[in-house]
């Protein structure tokens, strides 16, 4: 009865989707990520009845596999002991999905589940910025091991930067990730400026567009039309994830954005991503119900201009002039890195010497940890491949208990010399007292170890 | 004594039962437009030689709503919608005379925009100018606050007098705006003439003499009093296939998983019964192209029966979907599964050596003996239902979730039992079951099962309660009752003793208040909602149910 009528089917499509409240889970009773988050939502959504159209076809969650979170991430001390069903459930959705979109049940998907992932990073010692896990990092790693995919492109538009999405593909040439967020100088988590290009090997495969507070609809869609479009084009990914936050809209209380459900939906239409993915967005009244039944008729191929905020009238945001030079100069700063980025990654490959090293300092805020990162990263003579990678990583508790760990990384596509290397160190390690764990992650075998240098014992996932 | 008739399409079907025993049967064939006279033969070949003082129930299921929105007979109705933000509303498909209306209100019941009283009045004038005397006027969240609803139908009646409105609340009070409006359409479509019925079997059964109370069967295997039926006119669709289920469900041991199946003549009715419990279709039902929210067991119709065509394409057989006629073996034109199962000795009717003459026709086609034909066709039948019934149970465990325990309880479950119910052979029932590595069952009175589930039947009702602490109301989805909240610290418990207080209520309406201590809390939920960093109030979910079971008068019970 839902249906379209016969002159409006032109267009008409199916688009996979699992909504997945996880109704009794939260961080805590107050927190933001907690039970009532997606209650007015479903109330919405149900009430529209999308869940009957035939355009949209609704799927069951399931838990993602233990190994499936190995594969992407060094759990300080194990898998087990960082998730929670409700982390598996969501990450699992997202595995549901890839595997209908992979075998064109589907055209496109929408994951609507929590909790988010997008904060977390390949090291994960406890809860960044209410996520423990890497929901989009999680279903690319497993797509392509599965799928035998190699090119990817992640766009994040949360209104908060997708720092840990960004570490974990940080030196991978073939994962674009691309994030727009309120400029880090005035939000969490502080990061995603225009500097933070890619590891060598892959300058210009990270591009952040901080973008001014309260940039309305107007602004998001220039910068999506310029620059954000254009680089798809020339990158050409084979599967293309919209890392979905919903907190640029103009009534996110964590956040200062001007975004509208109508600029959402026009954001998904325009972008057309294969898979999109719930991330943050805590308007739990104002502007998720309409966002995201916006989106949902987005990506379903529908029409979606009778979406609207009670409160909401066409050309009730403008941008001023100083905000509209703002983003034209951040847009263009970025077209020139994209398009010298072959050159900028040979000079970088060039300084870096053998190794390229870097130390970070990452707070987890949520459940207060303070880590500290030494990463290496091997310049692999072989053009083609991305290098090994050695992670050092030691963490401080609130309460004074230290976690250290040796995590050891290899790349899906690595070369055999980079994947001998990096198994010498992983034995090496083994020994080596400095460290409570030494880890190993081998994306090219799907081979993930963890083993405890006091109880010496080694896990298989 | 108890009485089950079962309208159903091809025979009406009656039984009668005393002390937990079947003692009497009757079957005529269906006749559509004269119903009640085919209900009251069934009727009076079973009471002939009982004292009418005897008789303690009479429970009824017919196809009359069915064959009414089927062949287009209802009453055409108009519709005036308020459908606010969301999905453009030019893209539902809900009848030729749609009126849309500017006004809206949300999620939690609040007005956020005001209703344009001069649109209704334009609307009205026009439906009823087209000639129409049915209106349906229904606001998106319209469950959650009525005023808007309820300024309509005033203003319709207002304007038009002679129009006879209903409000979508009334109708349902579920979420989901398309399937309510259908869902009120299809109630103010069907009301009279479904009056007009009752009255008539009422005036027919208490010329017998039978005084006793007369019942008639929903979609979802429960019974309701005639007299009260009238309010909920399409419940009572596709209770024919409910019949059946509740029969199995009498005839089998409690508790128990089974798949039923009814094979008739063209078709087969595959349904589920999951530890002792009917599975219900997990929104409701689809009438004609109406997705609707009418409780109704999820039943599957497969087209394949006694009578379905089979042919041969290449060395394989084709069975249905259509209809051959009667069996070649029963003095049909054409080869039918009856044809193949007569011929293996799986069935003894009709004459053997036109079974034979039947498969030897189609053996030569596929190129092999009649014998070989006949378990070929019989094996495309066998696959054909396991795939069917192999689909139901996985879309039963594909059932989206919304919650973590949900997620971790639901496990793989496998039928115990298959059960052959119906008219059609039923031939097919023990290999079916062998393939399930369950146990195959024809019960007695296999014939009259519907008839049996028919009068055996207990009332099922539900009631589902929200409650809004920071805006102060509570609502109830099925007969749109709200009622202020005042008490600040309302909270789980105060909910559920309400909710048990308001099922008494609804329990009265229905006219079945006796059943209503019978009813089970399925479901509570708290969500606390925070505004700032503190509490502000509560959103309270608590759902109850009577499921559809068997009235305690039943002793019969399944002796497998």
């Amino acid at each position: 009865m839902t249906t379209l009528r016969e002159e409006n089917r032109g267009r008409a499509r199916k688009m996979g989707l699992i909504f997945f409240p996880a109704f009794d889970w939260a961080i805590t009773p107050t927190h933001p990520e907690r039970e009532e988050r997606l209650l007015y939502t479903k109330d919405q959504i149900f009430e529209e009845g999308l869940m009957d159209l035939p355009e949209v076809e609704e799927y069951k969650p399931r838990l993602a596999e233990l190994k499936d979170i190995a594969r992407v991430h060094f759990c300080i001390p194990s898998v087990e002991s960082l998730v929670t069903e409700a982390h598996l459930i969501a990450a699992g959705s997202t595995l549901v999905l890839a595997d209908a979109y992979m075998k064109k049940d589907i055209t496109n998907a929408f994951a609507l589940v929590r909790p988010p992932g997008h904060h977390s990073m390949r090291v994960a010692h406890g809860n960044r910025g209410f996520c423990n896990v890497n929901n989009e990092a999680i279903m690319v790693e497993y797509i392509r091991r599965k799928y035998g995919i190699r090119r990817v492109a992640i766009i994040d538009t949360d209104v908060h930067h997708g720092d840990g999405t960004q570490e974990i593909f940080y030196h991978d040439p073939d994962v674009l990730f691309i994030s727009f967020h309120q400029d880090g100088r005035t939000l969490y988590p502080g990061s995603g400026f225009v500097d933070e290009q890619g590891g060598p090997k892959a300058i210009g495969r990270t591009i952040n567009i901080p973008l001014p507070p309260e940039t309305p609809d107007e602004g998001i869609l220039y910068v999506l039309e310029e620059l954000v479009l254009p680089i798809l084009k020339d990158f050409r990914p084979q599967l293309v994830v919209n890392s979905a936050g919903q907190d640029n809209h103009y009534t996110d209380p964590l956040a200062n954005m001007r975004f509208s459900a109508q600029g959402y939906a026009k954001l998904n239409e325009m972008l057309a991503p294969d898979i999109a993915v719930l991330e943050g967005g805590y308007a739990i009244e104002t502007a998720l119900p309409y966002v995201d039944c916006g989106i949902i008729l987005a990506m379903a191929g529908l029409d979606y201009s009778n979406v609207r905020e009670p409160d909401f009238v066409p050309g009730k945001f403008t941008m001023s002039r100083t905000m509209e030079a703002n983003i034209v100069g951040t847009v263009e700063y970025l077209q020139g890195i994209w398009e010298a980025r072959d050159e900028l990654t040979e000079t970088a490959v060039e300084r870096a010497g053998p190794f390229f090293r870097r130390r970070k300092n990452i707070f987890y805020d949520t459940d207060g940890i303070q880590e500290k990162q030494t990463e290496s990263v091997k310049m692999c003579p072989d053009k083609s491949c991305p290098g090994y990678m050695t992670i050092d990583t030691d963490a401080v508790r609130g309460y004074g208990m230290s976690d250290s760990g040796f995590g050891v990384f290899v790349p899906l596509f690595a070369c055999k010399r980079c994947r001998e290397e990096a198994r010498e160190e992983y034995e090496a390690h083994k020994t080596d007292s400095r460290y409570n764990y030494v880890y190993f992650q081998d994306k090219n075998s799907d081979n993930f170890r963890l083993y405890s240098t006091r109880m010496h014992n080694e896990r298989v996932y | 004594m108890l009485i089950g008739i079962d309208v159903g399409g091809t025979t009406t079907d009656a039984v009668l039962i005393d002390e937990g025993k079947v003692i009497n049967t009757s079957k005529v064939p269906t006749d559509h437009d004269h119903l009640l006279e085919c209900l009251m033969s069934a009727l009076d070949e079973i009471v002939r030689d009982i004292s009418p003082k005897k008789i303690e129930r009479v429970v009824l299921s017919t196809t009359l709503i069915t064959n009414l929105i089927a062949e287009g007979k209802a009453d055409p109705v108009a519709l005036i919608i308020e459908p606010g933000p969301g999905m453009n509303p030019e893209g539902y498909t809900l009848g030729s005379e749609v009126h849309i209306i500017r006004g809206a209100i949300d999620f939690r019941g609040r007005e956020i925009q005001a209703l344009d009283e001069r649109q209704v009045q334009n609307a009205a004038a026009k439906i009823s100018e087209r000639g129409y005397r049915k209106v349906a006027v229904v606001s998106k969240f319209g469950q959650r606050n009525h005023t808007h609803e309820e300024t309509m139908r005033e203003i319709v009646q207002r304007t038009s007098p002679d129009l006879q409105v209903e409000m979508g609340h009334q109708a349902s009070g579920r979420l989901n705006f398309p399937r309510r409006s259908a869902t009120a359409m299809l109630k103010v479509a069907a009301q009279d003439k479904y009056r007009e019925f009752a009255d008539q079997i009422t005036k027919a059964v208490s010329s017998r003499n039978i005084e006793a109370p007369i019942y008639i069967l929903k979609a979802d295997g429960g019974t309701l009093p005639l007299a009260t039926s009238v309010e909920y006119p399409v419940e009572t669709i596709f209770s024919g296939p409910a019949a059946s289920t509740m029969g199995v469900l009498a005839l089998t041991p409690p508790g128990q998983t089974s798949v039923v199946v009814d094979i008739g003549g063209t078709t087969t009715d595959l349904a589920l019964i999951l530890d002792g419990v009917p599975l219900m279709s997990s929104e409701g039902a689809k009438v004609n192209s109406y997705l609707t929210h009418i409780r109704a067991f999820a039943v599957k119709s497969v087209a394949l029966g006694g009578d379905s065509r089979v042919r041969a394409s290449g060395d394989e057989v084709t069975l249905g979907p259509e209809r051959a006629g009667p069996a070649y073996c029963l003095g049909g034109p054409e080869p039918t599964p009856t044809d193949a199962m007569r011929l293996l000795n799986m069935i003894a009717i009709g004459e053997r050596v036109l079974a034979e003459e039947a498969m030897a026709n189609l053996g030569k086609d596929l190129g092999c003996s009649a014998g070989e034909a006949a378990q070929k066709v019989v094996d495309a039948a066998v696959e054909k239902l396991l795939s069917e019934i192999n689909g139901m149970f996985l879309a039963w465990e594909l059932e989206p979730a919304y919650r973590v325990w949900e997620i971790l309880q639901k496990e793989k479950i496998r039928p115990q039992n298959v059960v052959g119910v119906g008219g059609g052979s039923l031939g097919l029932v023990p290999l079916v079951a062998e393939r399930l590595s369950a146990r195959g069952i024809i019960p007695e009175n296999a014939t009259v099962a519907n008839a049996i589930g028919a009068a055996v039947a207990r009332p099922t009702m539900t009631l589902t309660f929200r409650a809004d602490t920071e805006r102060g109301f509570y609502t109830v989805a099925e007969d749109g009752t709200t009622g202020e909240i005042r008490d600040r610290k309302f909270g789980q418990k105060e909910a559920e003793s309400m909710a048990k207080k308001l099922i008494v209520e609804l329990a009265g309406k229905m006219g079945i208040k006796e059943y209503a201590s019978e009813a089970v809390v399925t479901h509570s939920e708290v969500f606390n909602m925070v505004r700032g960093w503190s509490t502000s109030g509560r959103i309270l979910d608590v759902s109850m149910q009577i499921p559809a079971g068997l009235i305690p008068e039943w002793t019969g019970g399944g002796r497998v």
